[in-house]
């Protein structure tokens, strides 16, 4: 990849300086420039901070998440090893700034995730079929539902938030509903390599 | 005092231990000469800071300073920008600046300075999460160095442009005697002076090498002379009597007298109790025998940070705040570079861009370096230090005796550190907490009052009435704070020592040392062998400007010297 724009689809060209320049991108609020420090420009996710992709992340998940973590709902679990890194950036947020900053996260924009985790997508797409009745058939999500978008965030962090729901550091607090739906629903993949799997499949779907 | 929240998590969790690594002679069976040899340097220390002393990075000596005698860029004005205003970018802004080139600095950060910071009344201290305003009293000489405290003489670079831009240092006490060594399982949890520690473990260690000697207990037997001369070391050493036992001495401190009346020296210390309290690790007792923490230790005047203001004095062209970096973009013929300041994203286009953005930030940058210049920058794993500075409304170590210097506890604090400044002034601000690596996170998870009660709480069994003295403070998590989120990179495991000749750093150190398509060097303590060092960034800053040279050179058919 010499060039930051050879061979990327028209879609991408975001990427190239003169999108950058032509502000076709939002600029983080100076309050808010922090999230981009763990989660990258554009929130395009930050592996080795274990801050996942956020890009265009629907406002109200992201909401319910940075509640989650300001109520302590989220991230404070003794097994959570990098929830622990968030929660005290959501609990510095009034709700009007966390209303402000679902917006700022909504309209950030980066290429997908590259793949890390190589399992087997196959496999995954027949375990995907439970998955589906709420995330939806292409990973869009159900906001009736309070299911999120699975499209968006790196397959590393998607496998660390399902062995999360497994272990219980996620979705075991009693005011966590959404979580404990979720949790129940992760029983079904019994070992990492049905976690690897599913989630390889769900980045199939990302460039749909 | 501020109300400890739910702590059940931090205080039933015991940070990882990191510093009891047993020693080599402490895994050996067989005592052989050599073995005796190393006894001797682990009695002194040497072998046990010999360990610390890689935990903080230390490798090699840098070697002396290289003039620089850069080629003026004469009238095609190259333009450079350094990205970071840390040591490593200002250096680089500095030299090339009065080389004659157009050098733009782009800071993420409200401050420049980077890691090298010192706060003082009214401060931001911005912890993602926590920002905190230091709240010291509106005196100069009551001020943190929330990093860099302690330079050494034979930190050539530091030394040379603390010369150069004319930032007068001082002495700074790091070992002191009179200090203490605090266990709370030991001695009923008394702290004991460092004095009695290093005199009694020194004694006991002696007197069993004493006896060791004529019982051929080595694999050769040594000759009488040899014996001979052994026990006098031993005995000086150790400060043995005669018959060689060791029954305390005046090196402990004295228990009174002395002076006037006649001196009576402490009983030793029970020995078990003070190897129990494992007294060689860490940075306790023997924190002098680190090479670069050896006496005498220089820190700047008003605070280490003078050298960051003496270079902003000094660098022409202002410095771009608030203005984190976007995008790199490696061309054939320039860089580019996007950066976003004040609401608004712009860009900047260079012949050269000399980047000290964390590594650990790269790979959340969009650029087009090339793949394998990025796989290195992604293998760089970051460190982590933490510090609590308690302003005290009066100095209280001082009625103790204590004139600076460490007092070390086996608590999660590890240190206290009084100020070697404003001796005899009424006030003064005290390191009072300083946490390696994994052990941060113990104090990251708690609020910044949160932090400053537990300091307190730990404070108060070294120095009963402690909290009471707590005027003001601050903490400092370096991997929580805002555009730097760590301190001290490796290749391995996150743990410099652990990182020696690691494979990692074989593939990338060399690559990332070298410009990415000539144009793009990386900087940084993180590009040396001394990270976590100002020196190991200075020392990156003049690789890249010798290389820089080379390459302007050659374009002219020139050949640098040297
Ligand atoms: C607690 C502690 C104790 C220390 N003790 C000592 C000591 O006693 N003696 C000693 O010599 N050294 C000590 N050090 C080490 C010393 O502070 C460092 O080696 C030195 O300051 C590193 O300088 P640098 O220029 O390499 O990097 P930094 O100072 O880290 O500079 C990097 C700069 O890049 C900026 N930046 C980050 N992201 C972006 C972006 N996206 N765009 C633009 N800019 C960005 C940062 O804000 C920062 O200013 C200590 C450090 C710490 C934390
Ligand atoms: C100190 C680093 C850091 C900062 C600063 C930070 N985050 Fe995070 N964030 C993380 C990490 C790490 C995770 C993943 C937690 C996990 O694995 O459960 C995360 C998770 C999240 C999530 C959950 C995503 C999901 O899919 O459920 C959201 C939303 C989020 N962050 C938003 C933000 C916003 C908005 C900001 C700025 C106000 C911010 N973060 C600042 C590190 C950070
Ligand atoms: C009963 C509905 C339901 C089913 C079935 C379900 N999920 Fe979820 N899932 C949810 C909800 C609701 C959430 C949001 C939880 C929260 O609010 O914290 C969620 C969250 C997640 C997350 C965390 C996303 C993030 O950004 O943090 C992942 C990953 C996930 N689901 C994967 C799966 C997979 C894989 C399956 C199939 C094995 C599955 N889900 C089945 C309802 C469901």
């Amino acid at each position: 990849m010499r060039r930051l724009m050879s061979g990327l689809p028209v879609a991408l060209l975001w990427l190239s300086l003169n999108a950058f320049a032509a502000d076709e991108l939002p600029v983080a609020a100076e309050e808010f420039v922090y999230c981009t420090v763990c989660h990258g420009v554009q929130l395009m996710g930050n592996q080795i901070i274990k801050a996942p992709r956020l890009s265009g992340m629907e406002p109200w998940y992201v909401e319910k998440q940075l509640h989650n973590f300001k109520k302590e709902i989220r991230g404070l679990h003794g097994d959570d090893a990098f929830g622990y890194e968030m929660q005290p950036m959501a609990a510095a947020l009034t709700d009007e700034q966390i209303g402000e900053v679902a917006v700022f996260v909504n309209a950030t924009r980066s290429r997908p995730a590259t793949p890390t985790i190589g399992g087997d997508a196959e496999k995954g797409k027949a375990l995907y079929t439970t998955c589906a009745a709420c995330h939806g058939s292409n990973g869009e999500g159900n906001e009736a539902l309070g299911s999120p978008d699975l499209r968006i965030a790196n397959d590393w962090y998607l496998v660390t938030q399902l062995n999360n729901f497994r272990s219980g550091s996620r979705g075991s607090h009693p005011a966590d509903i959404n979580g404990m739906q979720m949790r129940a629903s992760v029983q079904l993949l019994n070992d990492d390599e049905a976690i690897r799997d599913v989630v390889s499949y769900i980045t199939t779907l990302r460039n749909q | 005092m501020h109300r400890v929240r739910n702590l059940s998590w931090a205080t039933g969790t015991k940070p990882p231990d990191i510093k009891n690594r047993p020693l080599p002679f402490m895994t050996e069976k067989n005592l052989t000469r050599r073995h005796f040899l190393n006894l001797v340097g682990a009695a002194g220390g040497t072998s046990a800071i010999y360990n610390t002393s890689l935990a903080l990075g230390l490798m090699q000596e840098t070697g002396p300073v290289a003039t620089l005698d850069l080629k003026q860029a004469g009238r095609q004005r190259k333009k450079v920008a350094v990205l970071g205003a840390g040591i490593a970018g200002l250096t680089v802004a500095y030299e090339l600046e009065r080389a004659g080139y157009d050098v733009t600095i782009i800071e993420a950060s409200h401050r420049i300075g980077g890691r090298n910071m010192t706060v003082r009344h009214g401060d931001i201290i911005d912890e993602m999460g926590h920002k905190q305003v230091c709240n010291f009293d509106d005196d100069p000489e009551l001020y943190f160095n929330c990093g860099p405290a302690r330079i050494p003489g034979h930190h050539r670079r530091v030394m040379h442009y603390c010369k150069e831009l004319n930032v007068p240092l001082q002495i700074k006490a790091n070992f002191s005697r009179p200090a203490y060594r605090h266990d709370p399982d030991k001695f009923d949890g008394k702290p004991v002076t460092v004095a009695r520690y290093v005199a009694d473990s020194r004694g006991f260690l002696s007197e069993l090498l004493y006896k060791a000697v004529d019982q051929n207990a080595f694999d050769e037997p040594l000759s009488p002379e040899d014996v001979d001369r052994i026990r006098a070391y031993v005995r000086g050493f150790g400060a043995l009597n005669r018959d060689g036992r060791y029954t305390g001495s005046e090196r402990g401190g004295r228990k009174s007298g002395g002076f006037i009346t006649p001196a009576k020296t402490f009983e030793p210390l029970d020995i078990e109790s003070l190897l129990d309290s494992q007294f060689w690790t860490g940075f306790g007792a023997f924190t002098s025998e680190n090479p670069d923490w050896g006496e005498p230790l220089m820190e700047i005047k008003g605070g280490n940070d003078g050298i960051i203001h003496a270079f902003a004095r000094e660098i022409s062209k202002p410095i771009i705040l608030n203005a984190p970096v976007q995008a790199i973009d490696l061309k054939d013929d320039s860089v580019n570079v996007v950066y976003n300041h004040k609401g608004k994203r712009e860009q900047i286009s260079a012949d050269f861009v000399f980047n000290s953005i964390p590594t650990h930030f790269m790979p959340g940058i969009p650029n087009n370096l090339p793949e394998d210049y990025q796989a290195g920058l992604a293998a760089l794993t970051p460190g982590n230090f933490f510090k609590i500075g308690l302003q005290m409304r009066e100095r209280f170590w001082e009625k103790e005796g204590i004139y600076g210097g460490i007092t070390s506890t086996n608590q999660p604090i590890n240190q206290i550190w009084y100020p070697s400044h404003g001796i005899h002034s009424q006030k003064g601000v005290v390191l009072s907490a300083y946490a390696f690596f994994a052990q941060c996170e113990f104090f990251e998870k708690m609020t910044p009052a949160e932090r400053i009660s537990f300091a307190a709480e730990c404070g108060e069994k070294v120095h009963p009435g402690y909290t009471d003295y707590i005027e003001a403070g601050v903490s400092v998590p370096w991997g929580r704070m805002n555009h730097m989120m760590g301190c001290g990179t490796s290749w391995s495991s996150g743990l410099p020592w652990e990182d020696g000749n690691s494979q990692l750093r074989e593939q990338y150190y060399s690559l990332l040392q070298q410009p990415a398509g000539g144009r793009h060097f990386m900087i940084g303590d993180q590009i040396s062998y001394h990270s976590s060092w100002q020196e190991g960034a200075f020392g990156s800053a003049e690789f890249a400007l010798l290389e820089l040279d080379r390459r302007v050179r050659a374009e002219s058919g020139e050949a640098r010297k040297g």
